[in-house]
């Protein structure tokens, strides 16, 4: 199992002191725990369906059913050569809207989720610390990684 | 093969002259900006600190390999629509990576793939990094001997086929090159091959699309109609069906290809290395997004240029100087701007194929070191000069497999050593990445299961496959063992990863990871220690 340096080393000192000897509330039984993967995962899937779904339904369409694809539309454009160009713009569409929906609907959930995670592993920390005596700043087997 | 020299000789002096000078300049700038103390997490990793614009040209030099700029503009020139549906699966394949992959895999990651499934599955790790050491050391080398014979065909479109001599030094300098790169300049280095080479192509192929559509007056109208005119197709040159056409297992075969490309270029390993090196994920998704847009861009021009070739050429020139279409991008350089053109291409291309097989030999070398040397063999008490040491070895180990291999297989065509690899990236990783990712039962008896089964199961199917044996064009004509119809494995071996990941993990009765890993990960996940 690798060893994962703890990952912030300025954990709060101080102590908290109302709330020191209940046990911490897990992040991952909170409700805004469970949004945050539902409107994540939700999202992504439905829009890669959509985008990559969309494209080989158009590989399909181009190679089962030519006569469809073959129609013109202007000069020499045909539907497929359209539909080909509208792939482009789909993928431009698809990424426009991940990215709002990263911003409006996901990126706050993570937010608040990681300053509580934070809060919850220093009050962690005070526990084991005061459990162990000085020493150890963090419990054995919080993986976390350093930040580069 | 090639049957003629295509080009004069000032234009190979001048690319000679040319590729020297920007391998001379990058190689110097790759061993400046080289790691400079013994941190294993600056060699796989390199500068995090740079901007979205430039992890995003490093993503897209990473991905566009010299296959994309010689090889689908040819098909483009010689087969029309169905090369441009080609270059369409080769932008859409990104969306997958900045929808489902990029972020979640950056969060949980370290320095390899291997990390993040270690983190996922603490207590059976070191058998699934070694399946994953496995795999993606075969993607890498396959890919990395498509790279070098590419460079014989390069070549060739010069100076005809070359003598033995010629292809030995062609394989060798250029796998000379790709180890002084990964092993000296790490991660660092390749992000500076990469860059000035993604900067290359796209303003190399805008050009040259641009130039082409100033011929036409910009009326994309007179474009198509004078390629499909000279075509020798007439319309149906601008309708499905000219390469992919016909029986129903050729249409098949192509939905098989497009499927390969499409979800293969999330598991390709040095794309997956390449995603992990943006500081945090609000940077990661500013870089993949310029990837996308870069990517298309490219991949529209290349469009853009395969119908110019065959427009301002007719399909004639173009087939007979090279039957694959190859050297259609060259010949249209030439007819547009001269030698000067040309050579400028043509470094573009070799420089395209150095910064790919820099890449793959980096990632490979990231994987033996990291997961199989550090984390299986020395179970992690490796020290980091020892890693190091042990990744700039198996980086120089790798390209010498490549350049022998390569020498071995000189003849192969590039396209289909290339499509192999994506078809085992498809269905051994990906589908290990996606249920590590999204399945909480998956279980590490699964993941052994999907990668050696999904490995396993593209090599045999394209063994068996007409790339082989029965048709003129494969490795033994006179042989046929061929009992599999289609030149491409994946829409038989995805599915089959898929379902061998999820078989084992059902099956699997062994003691289950602790329930704490998985919901550990998830939050690792989904909240992410970056901010």
């Amino acid at each position: 199992m690798p060893e994962y340096s703890p990952r912030r080393d300025d954990t709060p000192t101080f102590p908290l002191p109302h709330i020191e000897h209940t046990a911490p509330p897990r992040i991952s039984d909170h409700p805004e725990f469970h949004s945050l993967r539902r409107a994540q995962r939700r999202f992504g899937i439905r829009a890669t369906v959509l985008s990559v779904g969309g494209f080989l339904l158009y590989v399909l369409l181009s190679s089962f059913v030519p006569s469809v694809m073959n129609q013109p539309l202007f000069g020499r454009l045909t539907v497929g050569l359209t539909l080909g160009l509208g792939q482009f713009v789909i993928m431009g569409v698809t990424a426009w809207c991940h990215v709002r929906h990263m911003r409006t609907r996901v990126d706050p959930l993570a937010r608040g989720l990681r300053s509580r995670l934070h809060e919850t592993e220093s009050r962690r920390a005070r526990t084991a610390a005061s459990a162990q005596g000085a020493g150890q700043p963090l419990p054995h087997g919080t993986r976390g990684f350093r930040t580069w | 093969m090639v049957t003629a020299a295509a080009i004069d000789d000032s234009s190979l002096q001048l690319t000679f002259v040319l590729f020297l000078t920007v391998v001379v300049i990058t190689l110097f700038t790759a061993l400046l900006t080289a790691p400079q103390r013994d941190e294993i997490s600056e060699f796989y990793l390199g500068n995090r600190a740079m901007s979205p614009l430039r992890n995003g040209l490093a993503m897209c030099g990473d991905y566009l390999s010299a296959a994309t700029l010689l090889g689908s503009t040819g098909l483009v020139a010689l087969t029309g629509y169905d090369g441009l549906m080609y270059l369409g699966g080769t932008t859409v394949a990104w969306m997958m990576v900045l929808l489902l992959i990029a972020e979640p895999l950056h969060r949980t990651g370290k320095f390899t793939l291997g990390d993040t499934v270690a983190l996922r599955l603490p207590r059976q790790q070191r058998p699934v990094r070694v399946a994953l050491a496995v795999c993606i050391l075969a993607i890498a080398t396959l890919y990395l001997v498509a790279q070098l014979v590419g460079s014989v065909a390069l070549l060739t479109q010069f100076t005809g086929v070359p003598s033995g001599t010629t292809r030995t030094l062609c394989v060798v300098v250029i796998g000379v090159f790709v180890i002084l790169y990964a092993s000296l300049g790490g991660m660092p280095g390749a992000t500076v091959i990469q860059i000035i080479k993604a900067v290359m192509l796209v303003v190399g192929v805008l050009f040259t699309a641009g130039w082409v559509l100033h011929h036409f007056d910009w009326n994309p109208n007179a474009l198509l109609e004078r390629a499909s005119e000279r075509s020798g197709s007439g319309l149906s040159f601008l309708e499905p069906g000219l390469r992919y056409g016909g029986t129903v297992s050729n249409k098949l075969d192509f939905l098989s290809l497009e499927l390969a490309i499409v979800l293969g270029l999330a598991a390709l390993p040095h794309v997956l290395m390449r995603l992990l090196t943006p500081r945090n994920s609000g940077v990661l998704r500013s870089s993949v997004l310029w990837a996308v847009g870069l990517v298309s861009a490219v991949c529209f021009g290349a469009g853009i240029m395969g119908l110019g070739a065959t427009a301002l050429l007719g399909r004639d020139t173009i087939e007979s100087t090279d039957r694959t279409g190859n050297a259609s991008v060259l010949l249209l350089a030439h007819e547009l701007g001269g030698s000067v053109l040309t050579a400028l291409l043509t470094c573009l291309a070799y420089l395209t194929l150095l910064a790919v097989a820099v890449g793959l030999t980096l990632a490979a070398a990231s994987s033996l070191a990291h997961d199989l040397y550090s984390e299986v063999i020395r179970k992690g008490r490796a020290s980091e000069t020892e890693e190091l040491t042990v990744a700039r070895l198996s980086g120089a180990v790798i390209g010498v497999l490549g350049i022998l291999l390569a020498l071995v297989a000189w003849g192969a065509n590039t396209a289909t050593l290339a499509f192999l690899a994506f078809a085992i990236a498809a269905s051994a990783i990906l589908p290990t990445i996606i249920y590590t990712l999204f399945w909480r039962r998956f279980s590490a008896k699964g993941a052994l299961l999907s990668l050696y089964g999904g490995l396993l199961c593209s090599v045999l199917l394209a063994t068996f496959s007409p790339v082989v044996s029965s048709t003129p064009g494969s490795f033994y004509p006179e042989a046929d063992f061929a009992w599999f119809p289609l030149q491409n494995p994946g829409i038989v071996s995805i599915p089959a990863g898929f379902l061998l990941g999820w078989l084992g993990t059902v099956l699997d009765k062994g003691p289950a990871e602790d329930a704490s890993a998985h919901e550990e990960f998830e939050v690792r996940m989904l909240v992410g220690a970056d901010d």
